[in-house]
């Protein structure tokens, strides 16, 4: 438990800092920032208390925002993600499942996991920019903004796994 | 109470969720009128550190560049230094009282110098942070300039870091400057997109000018000293309403490379702000900032 608590806490700030000193700085055609730390979020295991998933989520989103000075775009969306968690992983695990199954490329085959990570990704982008705009005037560049960066995240995260499920 | 106490069991993790929400959106709502919000921006001396320890190692492999810029812009400061001189020499016979006096006028402003330690291009709101702070004689509403040009007026002030709303800001940003040699006042705005370009609308339709001329801040803003460098004008539009001209400005400062800034305090805007905030007060007016 306690390791896995340090585990958990060394990947913390791993993700934070890489997120404020690398990924939040890409800005790919203008549009397409990589939110790589909703991954973070997206890797609790199953059974995980759900207490845990929603702190650790509401305060990365803290410190994104504090990075970033974006007060409470990044803490509000992330908890929320944190807080379905739990409720849309249990969906692609069967009953009778490993207690305490990790998401991953491995454990739940390609196309389960493309479900379960492309939607959890594309929900964080959409909520992330509609609190960081708030408002539709600029319909178009929020839309890119919304896909270009869910998009740039996945593509990072898949990378990831595929690395992580040859290892 | 044992049911409450059993319902309380069941949800609390929906309890923290609201919890957490509700900061959250607190955060969000509250950013701009609260001023402990320092410690919840880059302003925070932690964060600011650590951004600066990246800065630093980003500006030592930019130096030689940054370096070489210099040189040359001092070359041709110093040039034109030179020719005015005599350009004015020429034309007075008599040189001495008029320099002194504008010496004397900028040495009325002190100047800190400060290092970016990180900011922003791509947002519709940029923000800045840079390494001075309440203890080097940083306040809020001061304004910001570079080698280049201006850059921006600081918002928020912790000890060491402070968070500066540069030109790049589409909602809070509104620099008074004019058009050089001609004098006519207008307000530099920024709508996002591009970053080496800015719009200064309100130049009334009589004034006379063209493209290509610079344009530099007026002195009225109480935040800059008059002259500093904005721009130059790229092209000249209508506005909406078909009153007055919206130019737009190609500006002098390349916020893409931005790293040595210095902070213009002025030892009177103090006492200028003072005195406009007692006005305010007594008219009970809600004038917005």
């Amino acid at each position: 438990m306690t390791i896995d608590l340090l585990k958990r806490f060394l990947l913390f700030i791993v993700f934070v800092l890489a997120q404020a000193l690398v990924f939040g700085r890409i800005h790919l055609f203008h549009y397409a920032t990589p939110l790589l730390y909703v991954y973070f979020v997206t890797m609790f295991p199953r059974n995980y208390p759900k207490w845990a998933v929603l702190t650790w989520g509401f305060v990365m989103g803290l410190l994104v925002d504090i990075f970033y000075n974006t007060p409470g775009v990044a803490s509000a969306s992330l908890t929320l993600i944190a807080a379905v968690q739990p409720y849309f992983f249990s969906l692609f695990v069967s009953r009778d499942a490993v207690e305490s199954l990790e998401p991953s490329l491995l454990n739940l085959g390609p196309i389960k996991y493309s479900y379960y990570i492309v939607t959890l990704v594309m929900l964080y982008s959409l909520l992330f920019y509609t609190l960081e705009m708030f408002s539709f005037v600029n319909f178009m560049e929020w839309g890119m903004c919304v896909l270009g960066s869910g998009m740039i995240t996945l593509l990072l995260i898949f990378t990831f796994e595929i690395a992580r499920s040859r290892a | 109470m044992k049911n409450l106490l059993e319902f309380l069991q069941r949800f609390h993790h929906w309890i923290l969720f609201v919890l957490f929400e509700a900061l959250s959106f607190v955060l969000l709502f509250h950013y701009n009128h609260y001023q402990g919000s320092v410690w919840f921006s880059t302003a925070n001396a932690f964060v600011g550190g650590i951004y600066e320890l990246n800065a630093s190692v980003e500006s030592f492999f930019t130096q030689a560049q940054n370096n070489e810029r210099l040189t040359t812009r001092n070359f041709y400061m110093e040039r034109q230094l030179s020719q005015l001189r005599r350009l004015y020499q020429e034309a007075t016979k008599q040189p001495v009282p008029k320099e002194v006096e504008e010496l004397e006028k900028l040495s009325q402003y002190q100047l800190i110098p400060a290092k970016v330690v990180t900011s922003e291009l791509h947002k519709q709101n940029n923000l800045m942070t840079i390494n001075r702070g309440r203890a080097d004689g940083v306040e809020p509403g001061m304004g910001v300039a570079c080698g280049q040009g201006v850059v921006g007026v600081t918002f928020l002030c912790s000890d060491h870091y402070t968070v500066v709303i540069p030109v790049l800001n589409g909602s809070s940003s509104r620099i008074s400057c004019t058009i050089r040699d001609r004098g006519y006042f207008g307000v530099l705005r920024w709508y996002g997109q591009e970053s080496g370009y800015a719009y200064v609308e309100d130049i009334p339709r009589h004034a006379r000018f063209k493209r290509g001329d610079w344009v530099e801040t007026n002195g009225y803003s109480s935040i800059f000293p008059a002259g500093v460098l904005v721009g130059q004008i790229a092209q000249v539009y209508n506005s909406r309403d078909g009153l007055s001209y919206k130019l737009k400005v190609r500006l002098s400062t390349d916020f893409g490379t931005l790293r040595d800034v210095v902070v213009i305090s002025d030892k009177s805007i103090a006492e200028r702000m003072r005195l406009m905030q007692a006005a305010k007060d007594s008219l009970k007016l809600n004038v917005h900032e």
